[in-house]
């Protein structure tokens, strides 16, 4: 296992306005981070939260619209109170909170994501790898579909 | 504990002058340590009902299964009544339906407990005020409720029941109920390391029977995630990312909404600790929101509601 640590972007597809960060975020992203785009926060399931961490991922990076920005009105609304709630979980039974970040962008803040990328690389270096809740099975697929990270 | 007596006879009234059609309470199982849930149609089966600390069960788990225009009455504790409004405010009953006889409640009695607490095999039980008297083979014993109470009874905020049609008996005074669970603060106490170590260990020894699942009544998706099979949410396997997966997201489906009753552990039969996940999280909605479960009969959970008041949260 490499040095740097290994985590997942969940993105939602309105959150980057500026369309050279979305490029950036889909062609240039740095090969230990694995993008999950998708339509909504909201789509963003806590399942799909334990299933990276499952799968042995470091940490988690959810990246999302400002509240009354939601290109679905509410659906980040409905999101932050259930992602943070379950990282609150996961806090509780025992992980390090910081392995879960949450960034809200403003439409405004062109360029910010690669910041944000680089910044929780640094973070999650400085913890060290995660041994918690990992649980890859000998056949090599841990909880759900994403098979070994 | 409710005169046993007039509870007869109210289940004979209302099942003679047709208010309900069925009542659901507790009859003695096969063991002295057991109750089980009994549906009484006529009045004179209302004899068979029992009233005593055994009823482990919460019988509001029970009613999704019910034909929906079926009038009903239940014969409910304080966890019972809170689990009916829960589920009445998700649209999962019709309180129309229902006629809810409350019953005073003393806290249910862990059999497990108490077959530990004495040698031998248990002939008969008998409760004599604060204490049970525990016949064995060639022996009597003694023993104190509150010793073999179980846990999630032994913390319980609100054990009188709620929004009744009737109440039997007396609601005796109760003083020093705990605001927050000791099981909670006891977990919180401990470091990271030592809360993964009892999590894993707890959530290792599940053997995924989902009789948990089944004793709840606030799980009643016709479909559980652990069933899906595309995509296959979580290992359905007995293995240490299933097991883990399944305590977690049980757990958190439970966020503001779990009635803290206690029926999952005292179902469990590998006597997995799980209120002290369902508690805390209630407790996190409590605080950030204000929510409690089964206290009015509007309030929607939290996960089912938001408010752009949550709007500065999102600063980190």
């Amino acid at each position: 296992m490499s040095a740097k640590p290994h985590f997942f972007l969940f993105q939602c597809q309105y959150c980057l306005a500026a369309s050279d960060d979305q490029h950036w975020v889909e062609n240039d992203l740095p090969k230990n981070v694995k993008l999950i785009k998708t339509p909504c926060t909201g789509r963003i399931s806590p399942m799909f939260v334990l299933n990276a961490f499952q799968s042995g991922a470091d940490g988690v990076l959810i990246s999302g619209c400002m509240p009354e920005k939601c290109h679905y009105i509410k659906g980040n609304l409905g999101a932050r109170r259930q992602l943070d709630e379950f990282a609150r979980l996961l806090a509780y039974l025992g992980m390090q909170p910081e392995r879960v970040r949450f960034v809200w962008m403003n439409v405004s803040e062109r360029g910010r994501i690669q910041q944000e990328v680089v910044d929780f690389e640094a973070q999650l270096a400085a913890l060290g790898p995660s041994e918690k809740f990992a649980a890859i099975s000998a056949s090599g697929n841990a909880g759900g579909r994403y098979g070994q990270y | 504990m409710a005169n046993i007596d007039a509870l007869r006879q109210e289940v004979s009234r209302v099942l003679s002058e047709k208010i309900v059609d069925v009542v659901l309470g507790f009859e003695a199982g096969s063991l002295p340590t057991r109750n089980q849930p009994v549906f009484i149609h006529k009045a004179k089966e209302s004899k068979r009902l029992v009233d005593n600390g055994f009823g482990s069960n919460n019988l509001a788990a029970l009613l999704a299964q019910r034909p929906k225009d079926e009038k009903i009455g239940v014969i409910c504790r304080g966890c019972e009544s809170r689990a009916i409004r829960a589920l009445t405010v998700e649209q999962q009953l019709n309180r129309e339906n229902l006629y809810l006889i409350g019953v005073p409640c003393r806290g249910i009695i862990d059999w497990r407990a108490l077959e530990r607490a004495v040698d031998g095999e248990i002939l008969a039980v008998a409760e004599d005020g604060e204490d049970l008297l525990v016949t064995l083979k060639d022996d009597e014993k003694k023993l104190a409720r509150a010793e073999v109470l179980h846990s999630a009874c032994r913390n319980c905020r609100q054990p009188d029941p709620v929004g009744t049609d009737v109440l039997i008996g007396e609601l005796p005074a109760r003083e020093g109920l705990a605001q927050r669970s000791p099981d909670v603060a006891a977990f919180l106490g401990k470091d990271a390391d030592a809360r993964y170590a009892i999590f894993s260990e707890e959530a290792e020894r599940c053997i995924r029977c989902y009789a948990c699942r089944e004793a709840c009544p606030m799980c009643y998706c016709t479909e559980c995630f652990v069933d899906h099979i595309t995509p296959r949410w979580s290992e359905s396997m007995v293995s240490k990312g299933g097991t883990q997966a399944w305590h977690i997201i049980r757990a958190f489906h439970q966020t503001g909404r779990c009635v803290s009753c206690g029926a999952c552990e005292r179902a469990c039969p590998m006597e997995i600790k799980m209120e002290y996940i369902t508690d805390r999280l209630n407790e996190d909605m409590q605080d950030m929101y204000g929510f409690e479960v089964g206290a009015n009969d509007s309030d929607q959970p939290p996960f089912a509601a938001f408010s752009l008041d949550d709007r500065n949260r999102f600063k980190e």
